[in-house]
């Protein structure tokens, strides 16, 4: 590795860590409340993309 | 030394690692599946594919966690050079385990009819600018995309042929990777799952991989006072046939010790950036771990016909310590001592 990229390196990855540090948190702070215990199944965010079934 | 492509030398060392990463991957694998199949018996189909979307998921951001704290426990401690040394493959390995796992979400959709097209997929959710219901996939297709290219790059050939310079900042793009799959999972499982662990598993992991730069890093920033005369330790403390890797000005710089004769080398090979300091002497000479290069420890020469040259330092002892000047002499330059 070069000083170069050590230089690059050094800038990189702070900042990444920084926005992702930041990133991580407010996702932690801003989830939604729990869904209350309904007996529903609780769903995956790949569920929820799906349409409901027909009644 | 040529130039010239190589292909990848395999020897037994390299099978052994391949062989406990994929046991270690199945393992982790079919645990997930086990316990989860377990705790919560799949109805139907698309459950079960839930289940090995998780499993794959898991297995992947695991690895690529680890690979990211590979580096710097290298650099903490030489015990772990082992790791580094077939990283690439621990790399490859990821990618794919990474593919299934995007496999299974789009099989998911496609075992109940629910398939749209990717473009339309990518390009048409109303909640990029959201931050909270951010379009998840989005991030791991980025994710997914870096580490391929990664992964396509990998072999030695594209070493050579994107030059040393632009491979290795191409590769710094997993960095990157790693922080969009931080995000995908944030902003994906751990919004729906409200399970304390998950947030605990990946706050840590990625606090674990930060702490180990900020610990590598400042370890390096103590030994580096740049224009003074660097104490590297007594000469015992230097393996024999083997170095101590020192830093001088952001430059690392390899100091071997071949029974009484002491030398400082540039850590970088001539051939491709490799880590010299990691290497051993061989035969008498310095030996790259990459790809065998071989220098003279007494001038960073490549022995004839072989032409390539590393900036040697000047090295003296005092009180018995050997002490190494950090200002780097032409490459070629006579500067290794006999205790």
């Amino acid at each position: 590795m070069t000083r170069g990229h050590r230089s690059f390196h050094r800038l990189l990855w702070p900042v990444l860590a920084l926005i992702v540090g930041l990133g991580f948190t407010m996702a932690l702070v801003l989830r939604p409340p729990p869904e209350p215990p309904a007996g529903v199944e609780s769903k995956t965010r790949v569920n929820a993309r799906m349409p409901e079934p027909a009644k | 030394m040529s130039a010239g492509f190589q292909a990848v030398q395999w020897n037994r060392k390299k099978i052994v690692y391949d062989a406990i990463l994929l046991g270690c991957v199945t393992l982790f694998i079919g645990t997930f599946m086990t316990v989860g199949a377990l705790r919560n018996p799949p109805a139907d189909a698309p459950t079960w594919i839930n289940l090995r979307i998780k499993a794959f998921g898991a297995c992947a951001f695991t690895m690529l966690t680890i690979i990211l704290m590979i580096g710097p426990l290298a650099r903490l401690s030489p015990r772990f050079l082992p790791l580094l040394y077939n990283r690439r493959h621990f790399g490859v390995l990821t990618f794919l385990v990474a593919l299934v796992h995007a496999y299974s979400v789009v099989d998911w959709f496609a075992v109940q009819g629910a398939m749209g097209d990717l473009m339309s997929e990518m390009t048409g959710s109303p909640d990029y600018g959201k931050f909270i219901g951010f379009p998840i996939k989005a991030l791991g297709l980025t994710g997914l995309t870096i580490m391929f290219l990664l992964a396509a790059t990998s072999h030695d050939f594209w070493l050579a042929f994107l030059t040393p310079r632009v491979w290795k900042a191409l590769h710094m793009a997993l960095y990157v990777a790693y922080g969009v799959l931080v995000m995908h999972v944030a902003l994906g499982l751990m919004q729906e799952d409200r399970r304390v662990f998950i947030p605990l598993l990946l706050g840590g992991s990625f606090a674990l991989v930060t702490a180990l730069h900020i610990a590598a890093a400042w370890r390096e920033r103590e030994s580096a006072q740049s224009g003074e005369w660097i104490a590297v330790g007594p000469p015992a403390s230097i393996p024999d046939k083997r170095a101590r890797i020192v830093t001088a000005g952001g430059e690392r710089i390899a100091v071997f010790r071949d029974g009484d004769q002491i030398g400082a080398l540039s850590n970088v090979c001539a051939h491709q950036n490799g880590p010299i300091g990691e290497g051993c002497i061989l035969n008498g000479l310095v030996t790259c771990p990459w790809h065998g290069y071989e220098y003279r420890l007494e001038d960073g020469c490549a022995p004839p016909p072989f032409t390539e040259k590393l900036a040697t330092y000047r090295v003296r002892i005092r009180d018995g310590i050997v002490e190494i000047d950090p200002n780097a002499l032409p490459p070629g330059t006579k500067a290794a001592i006999t205790l």
